[in-house]
């Protein structure tokens, strides 16, 4: 093995989770914070990575799935009394069912009439947590208890730091070794052709719906963590922009990509964090990315870190020929053509 | 008695302005097969644009209607330059999810213009701010003039479509983008108008409907959603449809709050779309079979 090829992805990941790792013993509260955060939405950004890159099944539901995960948590804690290690893996439980069940309209729908039916999902998700008031406690939102720590001596501050670094490397090496599986293989076959998948044998009801819950179970984990870090909920924070923040991270990082859902979310949560006073330019900022890497390079960066790092493998990423195959029998004629219409005259 | 026939005028006149707003989706959809997420938005600069002129500088009413419509057509020409056109070629997925970044793009500028006053901007009525009184049934004077003017934008839409040349234009290239093109339609060119049209029906309801709404920078989604429910109950694809859709979905809301509690009102779209797109996939106008989901 030759030296460049060490210059690749697991180099990259062991340095960053590395990095994070030691993280606590230099930073101050507010760099710790942020560090979390980042963990949080590499969580949230492999999940949707699954349902969207891999499995190829466009979905606007995983910022609400995410509040079900967050909200029951801190729920389960405030009206049952609950522990946190109990309210967690409940809460992203939870979480996963109702996520999974979004698979049965994603039988029936495909391309843009799942998002448009997710998107309803998620606007409904948003008016139980505004209305709902005897429970969700409505818009003005409410504190959670923080998950204690006693037991193991350590300030909350710190773990629920570490507690969360440990999920998110867990979660990160299920994930690339699931998505190198016969599972994996099945959502790319499904992503790159529904009837060639289906006649190779792939049982299209059994991996959409385990997609949607494999990337909701990731939502509901992450969100059951945000309670436990922030200790105050509200439903702002799961609303539509938070779907295109999660978007933005798997597209700038790269669909079809375990490495790039990490690197997208590491470097587009500092630009969060960074805009966070600014809410018109944060809005502007992600709006442009989204359409910015549609138009330039929607395969996202790690394109180019295939190009430049001899090391970096990307196997299930998505190949050109294949996202460029829209059917288009008008486009014989003109590149510019949409041939859809006339592909569902001749079915 | 009274209440039920309040609930219906209600109704129809919210109805018919939902039916306003999923008219440009339809337009829109019907050619290209996209959801131009960003309706809504288009939507709100209309509105935004007509409060600039018309309450801030004075410009009269009529011109400021026109000029609004003119700004939302090239929003529409941009959107369709920037999130359509070079994005097609990765897919009608990749679209929307451009569409969607367009959508906050606007939203952000918008508040970056416009959100610093209060935030919630109020558009001066056009007509007396007293309630009519038709039979025993109270309405709002404005809710009159955004019925009328919907009906009288839908008509003109109707002309458009049956006796203008652009009109046939995209109603061929909606049916048949290969064969217009054999015809030698230049039909990117026509994607661009139908985009600028979808665009401008939703800039004249944006400005029509401000009186009422309120504008705020997120005013633009609510009401997409509702126009999205309205298209989609009528089959994506159908004009009459969309109207339809609209006035139905304005009843079924009033009635919602009526009967059953006021807040369910904003549920209703939601439920419409779920039940919709799952069980009733066609619509009520949409032809059956062409429709592949």
């Amino acid at each position: 093995m030759s030296l460049a090829a060490l210059v690749g992805n697991r180099s990259f990941l062991t340095l960053l989770f590395g990095v994070l790792l030691l993280l606590p013993a230099v930073a101050n509260q507010y760099t710790l914070f942020v560090g979390n955060l980042m963990l949080i939405y590499i969580i949230l950004a492999l999940g949707l990575n699954i349902l969207v890159g891999f499995a190829g099944l466009l979905a606007f539901a995983n910022a609400a799935i995410y509040g079900i995960g967050a909200y029951g948590t801190a729920l389960l804690q405030v009206h049952l009394g609950w522990s946190f290690w109990i309210a967690a893996p409940v809460g992203a439980v939870l979480a996963m069912v109702i996520g999974t069940l979004l698979a049965f309209p994603a039988l029936r729908l495909s391309g843009i009439f799942l998002a448009l039916a997710t998107l309803a999902f998620a606007q409904a998700t948003q008016w139980v947590l505004w209305h709902w008031q005897s429970v969700t406690f409505g818009a003005g939102g409410f504190r959670t208890p923080a998950p204690n720590f006693s037991w193991l001596g350590v300030h909350q501050d710190y773990g629920i730091y570490f507690a969360t670094w440990i999920v998110t490397v867990l979660l990160l090496m299920f994930t690339w070794r699931i998505m190198r599986s016969r599972i994996g293989r099945a959502f790319v076959a499904m992503r790159d052709g529904e009837i060639a998948a289906q006649s190779l044998g792939i049982d299209l009801l059994a991996y959409k719906a385990m997609a949607f819950a494999l990337s909701s179970f990731y939502a509901g984990v992450a969100g059951a963590l945000y309670s436990g870090l922030l200790g105050y909920m509200s439903p702002e924070g799961f609303d539509l922009f938070q779907m295109i923040i999660q978007k933005a991270m798997i597209v700038v990082g790269g669909l079809g990509s375990v490495v790039g859902s990490v690197l997208g979310a590491s470097l587009l949560v500092y630009t969060m964090e960074f805009l966070r006073e600014f809410k018109s330019t944060q809005e502007i900022v992600f709006g442009v990315l989204l359409v910015a890497f549609m138009v330039f390079q929607p395969h996202g960066l790690v394109v180019f870190m295939k190009r430049w790092l001899p090391g970096w493998e990307e196997p299930m990423h998505v190949p050109d020929q294949i996202a460029a195959k829209v059917p288009e029998p008008g486009a014989v004629l003109d590149g510019t053509v949409s041939g859809q219409k006339a592909s569902a005259e001749q079915t | 008695m009274l209440m039920f026939s309040y609930l219906m005028a209600t109704g129809i006149t919210t109805g018919a302005f939902y039916a306003l707003v999923a008219l440009g989706i339809v337009i829109v959809y019907k050619s290209t097969e996209v959801v131009n997420l960003a309706h809504g938005e288009l939507f709100m600069v209309g509105g935004m644009l007509a409060y600039t002129l018309y309450v801030m500088s004075g410009v009269p009413y009529l011109p400021s209607l026109l000029l609004a419509v003119a700004g939302s057509f090239v929003v529409g020409i941009l959107t369709e330059r920037v999130a359509y056109r070079s994005v097609l070629k990765h897919g009608l997925a990749s679209v929307l999810v451009a569409t969607i970044g367009v959508s906050f793009i606007l939203k952000g500028i918008a508040r970056y213009i416009w959100g610093g006053k209060g935030d919630y901007l109020s558009f001066p009525p056009l007509v007396s701010p007293e309630p009519l009184q038709i039979g025993n049934i109270m309405i709002m004077s404005q809710q009159l003039v955004v019925l009328s003017a919907a009906v009288v934008v839908m008509i003109g839409l109707a002309i458009f479509f049956r006796r203008t040349r652009a009109g046939k234009w995209m109603q061929a290239t909606a049916s048949n983008p290969k064969a217009a093109l054999l015809c030698g339609l230049r039909i990117d060119r026509i994607y661009m108008y139908t985009f600028a049209v979808g665009a401008a029906v939703a800039g004249a309801a944006g400005v029509l409907m401000a009186p009422l709404t309120l504008l705020y920078p997120d005013v633009g989604f609510v009401l997409f959603i509702k126009g999205l429910a309205a298209a989609v109950l009528g089959g994506i694809t159908s004009v009459p449809g969309a109207v339809v859709g609209g006035l139905l979905l304005g009843l079924i809301e009033q009635i919602a709050a009526g009967y059953v509690h006021s807040s369910i009102q904003d549920l209703v779209p939601f439920l419409v779309i779920m039940f919709a797109l799952t069980f009733l996939p066609t619509g009520l106008f949409g032809l059956r079979g062409l429709r592949k989901i």
